[in-house]
């Protein structure tokens, strides 16, 4: 019923290699842009609406990190802190030297891509737990040097408060005007990651993954792709913070600690790791769990306990519940949700002819 | 200038000490590794536990020591047979990644429980072993990381002498070496599977008691967790010995840095400069002072 | 692959259901009031025992009748001491139409101050956060309501110079202290004020979580000795820092803890109170369990014929939580005055929060005032100091160097 491929052929290699080859992706991309940026937005009171901008963030970072780890197998524990990276360097940038978002926003992607590549730099030496232990020290050097150069934090509370965004002189403020500014930046984000791994670069991200020393042999420069790779990862994680700086309206390191480092690499193993839709999904996946435990155990639990109690155990449960289901999908599912939906996807592709 | 000297030295055995349980803990990540390849990102949670089980255990009345010691080695051990079955069997030969994240999420459900089951407040573990602190010339020990250097030293020396001449530790080795081939030389895989774990668990069982004892016990003692990388980056993964002295290195940087770089930058070095030897001595031996090296084939 | 897309679609289905059934707003003779805790993250030992006693002094309230005839619902959300649940935790306050909030953590309180600002409600930072938010014209919608840490530093100075005979003068004090915002909030004041008192200050900092603290100890005592510790941690590390410095031999009269570090859970974690004897605490709000309102709570509980909470016990963080409630229907009471019995909105119950004054729940509240400039009401303190087995009651409320704080307070904004 669904029949993807029969009947489509191409005549031209630009054609094959198009992003979305098929005329019923099209339709579903384009089915999915209309849901995301009119009826979403149209339609949710502003408290769910803020929960999906929240998953906006968090996909740009899990992109980004999914390729560092996904794409190239490097793994990196530093994640939050080229996202704190960016977000100091963009609010310095935006109030000592007032300028307009689409400034600090790059400039603070790159400024977390140089750093980055330094703390990449163990990686051609170094793998596997031991990689991701060094990516671990940057994590907590940089948030050292943070901590304690005032120039970069501003002072001991180390919190620079950072004006909204202003577009031709509109400020954003409203959840549902931040929606549309995180879209904005999730879909380049998505469109960026797809098109890198589609491209040498990718593909050289892909061999160094499985075999890096046969890699090396067929001429691959790994040195060169390694940083690179941390560079695109750290320049995404750069990004990622910088918008939370605006969402937020406020930058502070705390907010990037080894936690949030430890949730991202959730996201995307959770998500299915090397793929594109993995990152999206786990991402929000990660980022809605703990609300949606509470908002199904509160009216649940709220006919067994009283509020006070209830509390205290609707946050530990969570908390069980998380891991749980963490163990429950690696056990089932450890390619993460990315395999789960291509099982659904393939199922239906020749459905209901699968015999 | 002789005040300067007593200070380095007392600041330095401080650091020792506190080095060798870092050990103590790391012993039982390094066991594991060494035997199943498993990567226990939840050894800090193992720790907790064990220093749950003891406190309550000797929270009833008239209890010895000793029953509360033997309580946590009991639970620790079936809790780690447990683990090995239900958990990480399921997730043998998938990548590195997976069994990383499996033990972060049995870490979160391991924090997760005491709040709700007994209760989230810190309780003490009373040691008969005395509050005084013993002076080894200018420095001063409590006498309970005394006793966590004993213990360390002669898990170091058990652990040692296992793996070289006892045959089970050979077995182990083999096992950890190529499953394939032991299990073609008869080697009951399974079996040495849970010996190690087993083993791990005796092990977090008396880091338990002893960082139980030392900070108290609550939900917050499984953040020692976090001190266990370094050690075992620096020591190697699978190297007992390396666990020991990556922790006397790791715990006596932390010492000095936090007692001679502090007072310059403002604090705050301790955190960070273990990670710094750690990475420089990575550059020069990727896999750690003892770890082995990984040969790999193309 | 069909089970478990069932599986899946049940969970989907009883998702929705929970859901639509549990958006229930607000209803007409009700305020509703959002809290923050942390029961999971960092300082759970803190929240364990602080959320409780908040909820206990709302439903006393609630079995009076309510503020003014206005029952409270109290929603409390676990933002795990992490800043994006906070975030969300502000948003699901705010859908539910909440009339102020109780803000947990500092990093969370300043990711908030913004937000709080553009949708007029207020929150409250009692005890932690920036210090600079004690001025109600630049931070109209942020609420220390308790001693801010500059307060606490400042009457820390005043209780050492007391300690140590009424002059500081060539005196040296160390700070302990962890090496994140929340620590280093104080030494503008300290540093100020010793010049201004002519003591020699040292700041040993820990990094957080603070587990081991050998090292600092060591240099505290070895090196630096110092006449006087004044030590500002929190979660784990204060029970760590007593014994640590009790076993390098440093007499423990001789230290004192701001506000975090100074509950009997700290003390037992020691090793109890005989080993931390001498040891002093900065209190916000009375300690222990001998005032009215603790005794018309556990009569409340006898009546449901259910036994005293046990968070009782760890008093110093379970009593912070009732003052924080009880500022809190304070505030809903002045707006509901204020509004002559019609519902308030968040904007009427800031109002009545800077109306407060003279209210003291029976000496568990310091005699505060706060107005629209000082959201701090004043910075009063108490000590209390481990005697004989308990926290005993060592002086009266006090504020010190008001005149040094509002220097720093119009210097910074």
């Amino acid at each position: 019923m669904l029949h993807r491929e029969s009947g489509v052929f191409k005549t031209s290699y630009a054609a094959d290699m198009a992003l979305y080859p098929l005329p019923i992706a099209r339709w579903t991309v384009a089915a999915i842009i209309v849901l995301l940026a009119v009826v979403l937005p149209l339609s949710l009171h502003e408290y769910y609406l803020s929960i999906l901008n929240l998953s906006l963030i968090a996909v740009v970072g899990a992109l980004g990190l999914n390729i560092l780890v996904g794409y190239t197998g490097q793994i990196s524990v530093g994640h939050a802190a080229f996202m704190s990276v960016g977000a100091y360097t963009a609010a310095n940038l935006a109030v000592h030297l007032h300028l307009p978002f689409w400034v600090t926003l790059p400039a603070g992607g790159l400024m977390a891509a140089f750093i980055g590549a330094l703390v990449g730099i163990p990686s051609l030496r170094i793998k596997g737990l031991y990689l991701a232990i060094a990516t671990l020290a940057g994590q907590l050097i940089i948030e050292w040097i943070i901590n304690h150069t005032p120039a970069i934090s501003g002072g001991a509370q180390a919190s620079i408060e950072v004006p909204r965004p202003t577009l031709w002189g509109y400020q954003l403020k409203t959840q549902g005007q931040l929606y549309y500014f995180l879209l904005f930046f999730a879909v380049l984000a998505t469109l960026a990651t797809l098109n890198i791994v589609r491209s040498r670069i990718g593909r050289a991200f892909v061999a160094i993954r499985d075999q890096d020393i046969a890699a090396e042999i067929i001429g691959i420069n790994i040195f060169r792709y390694k940083l690179l790779s941390f560079a695109i990862s750290s320049f995404y994680a750069g990004v990622c913070g910088v918008l939370y700086t605006y969402y937020f309206g406020i930058a502070n390191y705390e907010a990037f600690q080894i936690g949030v480092s430890i949730d991202y690499l959730a996201m995307i193993i959770i998500g299915g790791l090397g793929s594109v839709l993995g990152s999206i999904f786990g991402a929000i996946f990660v980022t809605m769990l703990p609300i949606a435990i509470r908002l199904v155990m509160e009216p649940l639990a709220g006919m067994f306990f009283s509020s006070g109690e209830l509390s205290s155990i609707v946050a530990s449960t969570r908390l069980v519940l998380f891991g749980c289901l963490i163990i429950f999908f690696l056990v089932v599912e450890p390619e993460g949700l990315n395999r789960l939906w291509r099982n659904i996807r393939n199922y239906f592709r020749v459905w209901p002819f699968s015999y | 200038m002789w005040d300067e000297i007593q200070f380095g030295f007392a600041l330095a055995v401080s650091g020792l000490s506190i080095g060798l349980m870092y050990s103590l803990i790391a012993l039982g990540f390094v066991l594991v590794y060494k035997a199943t390849d498993a990567i226990n990102f939840a050894q800090g949670e193992f720790v907790m536990l064990a220093g749950f089980v003891a406190a309550l255990v000797l929270a009833v009345k008239g209890m010895p020591v000793i029953g509360a010691v033997v309580a946590a080695l009991a639970v620790m051990i079936l809790f780690s047979f447990g683990l090995e079955r239900v958990v990480l069997r399921p997730l043998l030969g998938r990548p590195v990644v997976a069994v990383i994240m499996a033990t972060i999420g049995l870490g979160a459900i391991l924090r997760g429980l005491p709040p709700i089951t007994v209760g989230g407040e810190t309780r003490a573990l009373s040691l008969p072993i005395g509050d005084t602190p013993i002076s080894i010339w200018t420095a001063s020990l409590p006498p309970i990381q005394i006793l966590g250097v004993i213990v360390t030293l002669t898990f170091l020396g058990l652990f040692t002498w296992f793996f070289l001449k006892s045959r089970m530790g050979v077995a182990m080795r083999a096992v950890a070496d190529n499953q394939q081939v032991a299990m073609a030389m008869g080697i009951n895989v399974e079996r040495y599977f849970a010996l190690a774990w087993a083993m791990a668990g005796t092990v977090s069982a008396l880091g338990g008691v002893i960082w139980g004892s030392m900070l108290g016990v609550d939900v917050h003692l499984a953040l020692v967790g976090l001190k266990v990388f370094p050690v075992v980056i620096l020591g190697g993964l699978d190297s007992v010995l390396g666990a020991v002295i990556g922790g006397l290195i790791i715990g006596l940087v932390e010492s000095l840095a936090a007692g001679y770089l502090d007072p310059y930058v403002g604090g705050g070095t301790k955190d960070f400069a273990p990670y710094v030897v750690m990475i420089i001595a990575l550059m020069f031996k990727p896999y750690g002072m003892f770890g082995t090296h990984r040969i790999e084939r193309v | 692959m069909s089970k478990r897309m069932n599986w899946g679609a049940a969970v989907i289905a009883a998702g929705t259901l929970a859901l639509t059934a549990g958006t229930a707003g607000a209803q007409d003779k009700e305020l509703v009031f959002g809290l923050q805790c942390d029961r999971t993250g960092a300082t759970q030992t803190v929240g364990v025992f602080l959320c409780p006693g908040y909820h206990d002094y709302i439903n006393l309230v609630n079995s009076k009748g309510g503020v003014e005839g206005y029952k409270i619902k109290v929603i409390e959300i676990d933002n795990e001491y992490k800043v994006p649940p906070a975030m969300e935790a502000h948003e699901r306050f705010k859908k539910e139409g909440a009339v102020l909030q109780g803000v947990y953590g500092t990093p969370q309180i300043a990711a908030l101050t913004k937000k709080l600002e553009e949708d007029k409600i207020l929150g409250t930072s009692p005890g932690f956060g920036n210090s600079a938010s004690t001025d109600g014209k630049r931070y109209p919608y942020v609420f220390p309501l308790a001693a801010s840490y500059w307060s606490q530093a400042a009457a820390a100075v005043t209780f050492a110079k007391k300690e140590l005979g009424g002059d500081l003068k060539g005196k040296k004090i160390a700070y302990l202290y962890f090496d994140n915002p929340a620590g280093k909030d104080p030494l503008p004041i300290l540093e100020d004020l010793s010049k201004s008192e002519g003591f020699e200050l040292k700041t040993f900092a820990v990094p957080s979580p603070g587990v081991e603290m050998g090292a600092q100890a060591l240099d505290i005592t070895g090196r630096f000795k110092p006449d006087f510790v004044i030590a500002h941690l929190f979660g784990r590390a204060p029970s760590v820092s007593i014994k640590e410095l009790k076993g390098k031999g440093y007499p423990m009269n001789k230290v004192i803890s701001l506000v975090w570090g100074a509950s009997e859970a700290d003390i037992k974690a020691a090793g109890g109170f005989e080993v931390a004897n001498g040891y002093h605490t900065l209190q916000f709000a009375g300690v222990g369990t001998d005032f009215q309102v603790i005794k018309d709570i556990n009569a409340m509980y006898q009546a449901q014929g259910k036994p005293a909470p046990k968070e009782q016990e760890t008093s110093v963080f379970y009593n912070r939580g009732l003052v924080i409630a009880a500022l809190h229907v304070e505030a809903a009471r002045n707006a509901i005055k204020a509004k002559g019995g019609a519902k308030p909105n968040s904007e009427d119950v800031k109002n009545g929060m800077e109306a407060i004054k003279g209210f003291t729940l029976g000496g568990m509240v310091p005699p505060m005032e706060v107005t629209r400039e000082d959201h701090e009401g004043g910075g009063w303190v108490q000590v209390w100091t481990v005697k004989d087995g308990k926290l005993v009651k060592d002086g009266e409320w006090f504020q010190a160097h008001r005149d040094v704080i509002k220097k720093h307070l119009q210097a910074i904004n």
